[in-house]
């Protein structure tokens, strides 16, 4: 802008010059707000627990009851997961492939887990599955407790996760084209084959990246959770109720030992999920 | 040697080469239906029929008890700070992203995603490690007498964290679809910048910003688990409508909590009536790929 | 005369795609379906293999009734405009696949697949590629593995819808000689859609010129050349020619179907 720059010699600046204004200002709130707001808070948990050392570090997340939750909560959020990965590629495929009558509203409803508050879920979830509840009553008959046990969790983290799969899914198949299907049947593959070896392949990578997101997101659960789940510790307690079991004993440093090692293992779960999926994307 | 006049025959209509088995489609569907009524519209309906349980007056009753009311007030509040911040730095991040180059670009957009891969819960334990009482800042704070955490700002900064992403996620690949040519075309006619934003980005983008608004809004009023965290649930004071919620039902007043639940169900209907519309009407106007 | 096919009468809609075409091709033909887009010749070809259906008309093919049988067992080779290729399956795999879709009775063996992949590789012109993506290869080899996987199923009739309608000009002539040699080496009937005339009548026993879902003649290119039955064939193949007035039937009626 101003006839100094012009006359610069090129320089290997960190930007191209740009004949747009508001870079700066943009940029700037962006980081500034980008680090109040995010930054800086997640720096504070990460570097709090190293006030209690390495050993009081691994002690703390090692207590049994630690250990308990942790395994809850993400082996829950992966039973989940794979839940929805078999009924969310059902219903992805349901609604994209074929037609009837409300199938609109069915796809709007989908979002449902989305909009509706985690609160509210979790007590619907928890009033329709407790022993006298709508779903709770037939399954005691059969003899399956679901309210309060870590089948809850299940159950609400399923509930939580089923938007992922679909809303990964149905953008890659809307645009699968059927090229590829009538070329198998052309080549004498029944319908089952050409699923298996056509069709499943091409959809695995946005399968998996929508089971990972269901995973991520039902790790960290907590509203949608609690009231299903009976908190009992040892068995139906989740790791974010924990965190805040031990805010409430003002027991800062184990509060945050636990969510850094929630933020790792989910960082490095997404992690090897993404390697995996740029390996498959490579072949394409 | 045949004419297109000769008889036609009616053929029967076999199954085209990629259709499913009828069977197999049937049984699909009904599988995908049973999950879903199961999953997303059982529980829907057991919002509103326990709220009406005891009638509509009981339930209306439970809404208007002044503990209620100032659930609602305090949920507008944190709504209405948050999202509006968030609004200016969702614009000003797509900005800078979309209509400039520079190094480190996609790692700022890692970023700002962050908060969605974050548990609620560690969301508002940030601020609790910063403002608590036993916080970096806590004894600064008390000795000034500044309340943060258990106290309105607490909730409004949790508020922030959780739905930080949703405006900034919805415009980035929006507007950098839409490209630099027309505001380099505006600049070049002698348009300011703030008469390029308005009069050239801003009509291309409305859309997707409210689509984002929308989504940003309907999280920041049913956020629980950070708000949970630092509001310390004063009655009255600091719950906001999940948290009186959560303590109506604790208390086992079930119809007055789903009754105070149907209203925040309400709002996800007509998120979702909101959503669905825009997304039949200006599919092209929103961004291509929606991955919450 | 091994394909007769009779009325053949398909809507989309309301929109007629094609209105009651007949014709017939001797065994071992190399057959063009050539007009312009939205004449109908794709539909036809797409009817031919199996993926789309006649709500009128019949073909027959060696004798038998080629529209009731439905597409995976007809071992029509159907080669398409972007060639389908499955991009998660190497070369190899995308060319064994009719071979390994097939019931345990009708299977060959391991073996036999992986000597019959080879051939192919070689008669397409592409040995020791088995092993590639189809993404690592340029759009002419690609064509060839699509026609190659086509010819694995050693197809009764081969339908190829605008066979280098993605290609560049100089590949597109390298390769257009190339499958009539193929064709020639195989003797299998063989279908082929092009919007383009010097191509049909390059490369074609016979041509047949369709318009607006009819057929407008239907000869070798030299009858073509010599006699345009319409001022649309004329005009469609660039023809000095005009029709001789007896020629020409009113449009749209205008048809004649030989053989």
């Amino acid at each position: 802008m101003s006839s100094a720059g012009a006359l610069a010699l090129p320089s290997t600046s960190w930007r191209t010059r740009s004949a747009l204004p508001g870079f700066g200002l943009s940029l700037g709130f962006t980081i500034f707000y980008l680090s109040t707001v995010v930054l800086i808070p997640l720096a504070a948990l990460i570097i709090r627990p190293w006030e209690l050392g390495l050993s009081g570090f691994v002690a703390e997340v090692t207590a049994p009851r630690v250990l308990a939750a942790l395994k809850l909560s993400f082996g829950a959020a992966a039973v989940g997961a794979v839940l929805n990965t078999v009924f969310g590629l059902i219903v992805a495929w349901v609604l994209v492939r074929y037609r009837f009558p409300g199938k609109r509203l069915v796809d709007a409803l989908v979002d449902l887990p989305f909009a509706l508050p985690t609160a509210v879920a979790g007590i619907a979830l928890s009033a329709l599955y407790a022993p006298n509840g709508w779903l709770g009553a037939p399954l005691m008959w059969l003899g399956v407790k679901a309210a309060y046990t870590p089948l809850g969790v299940v159950i609400a983290l399923t509930f939580i996760g089923l938007p992922f799969v679909v809303r990964t899914l149905q953008p890659v198949l809307n645009d699968l084209s059927r090229d590829h299907e009538e070329a198998a049947a052309t080549l004498g593959a029944s319908r089952l084959q050409t699923f298996r070896r056509v069709v499943f392949p091409a959809l695995l990578p946005a399968l998996i990246t929508g089971s990972a997101l269901a995973f991520a997101r039902a790790v960290g659960e907590y509203g949608s959770v609690i009231f299903i789940a009976g908190n009992l510790p040892l068995r139906s307690e989740i790791a974010p109720l924990l965190i805040i079991i031990k805010l409430e004993e003002f027991d800062y440093a184990g509060a945050a030992s636990v969510g850094v090692v929630m933020l790792g293992v989910s960082f490095l779960i997404l992690l090897i999920l993404n390697g995996l999926q740029a390996l498959m994307a490579k072949r394409r | 040697m045949t004419d297109a006049t000769m008889t036609e025959f009616a053929l029967p209509r076999p199954r085209a080469a990629t259709a499913d088995h009828p069977v197999a489609r049937a049984l699909l569907t009904a599988t995908a239906m049973f999950f879903i009524a199961l999953f997303l519209l059982l529980p829907l309906i057991t919002v509103f029929a326990q709220a009406l349980k005891n009638g509509v007056s009981t339930a209306l009753a439970a809404i208007v008890e002044p503990d209620a009311l100032s659930a609602v007030k305090m949920t507008l509040i944190a709504a209405g700070i948050a999202v509006p911040l968030n609004v200016v730095f969702g614009l000003a991040a797509s900005w800078a992203i979309s209509k400039f180059d520079f190094r480190g670009k996609s790692f700022l957009i890692t970023l700002i995603d962050l908060p969605f891969s974050v548990s609620p819960v560690i969301s508002g334990l940030v601020y609790v490690l910063l403002f608590g009482m036993m916080g970096w800042f806590g004894p600064w704070l008390r000795e000034h007498d500044i309340k943060i955490i258990f106290a309105i700002p607490g909730i409004v900064l949790a508020t922030m964290f959780v739905t930080f992403p949703f405006v900034a996620r919805e415009l980035i690949p929006l507007m950098s679809d839409q490209g630099r040519d027309e505001e380099e075309a505006a600049t070049s006619l002698g348009a300011s910048g703030l008469q390029t934003f308005r009069r050239v980005t801003l009509p291309n983008i409305k859309w997707g910003l409210l689509y984002g608004v929308l989504l940003c809004n309907a999280r920041a009023m049913g956020e629980f688990g950070a708000v949970s965290v630092v509001s310390g649930h004063i009655r009255g004071q600091t719950n906001t409508m999940p948290l009186h919620i959560e303590v109506l039902y604790n208390d086992y007043q079930f119809v007055a909590a789903f009754a105070v639940a149907s209203l925040l169900a309400l709002l996800a209907l007509v998120t979702l009536t909101v959503k669905t519309f825009l997304e039949w009407h200006y599919a092209d106007e929103i961004a291509a790929v929606h991955k919450h | 005369m091994s394909l007769v096919v009779e009325s053949v009468a398909k809507r989309f809609d309301r929109f007629p795609a094609l209105k009651g075409v007949s014709f017939s091709a001797p065994k071992g033909c190399f057959l063009a379906l050539l007009g312009p887009s939205g004449s109908g010749k794709t539909t036809l070809l797409r009817i031919l293999g199996g993926l789309e259906f006649a709500e009128a008309g019949r073909v027959k093919f060696e004798d038998g009734d080629w529209l009731a049988l439905p597409a995976r067992e007809r071992r029509a080779g159907f080669v398409f405009q972007q060639y389908a290729l499955f991009r998660h399956m190497t070369v190899a795999k995308n060319i064994a696949f009719g071979l390994e879709v097939r019931g345990r009775r009708h299977r060959p063996p391991r073996g036999e697949i992986s000597r019959r992949v080879e051939e192919l590789l070689s008669l397409v012109q592409l040995d020791g590629l088995g092993k590639r993506y189809p993404s690592q290869l340029s759009g002419g080899q690609r064509q060839r593995v699509a026609l190659a996987r086509a010819l694995a199923i050693e197809p009764r009739m081969l339908l190829l819808d605008e066979p280098f309608g993605a290609l560049d000009a100089k590949v597109r002539k390298e390769l257009r000689m190339w499958l009539r040699h193929i064709h020639d080496k195989t003797g299998i009937t063989t279908v082929f859609v092009t919007h383009d005339q010097e191509e049909a009548m390059e490369l074609a026993d016979l041509v047949a010129i369709l318009n607006q879902g009819s057929i407008e003649q239907i000869g070798s290119p030299a009858e073509i050349r010599r006699s345009p039955a319409s001022y649309f064939v004329a005009d469609f193949i660039d023809s000095p020619i005009r029709p001789s007035a007896e020629q020409v039937v009113p449009f749209p009626e205008t048809r004649a179907a030989r053989h």
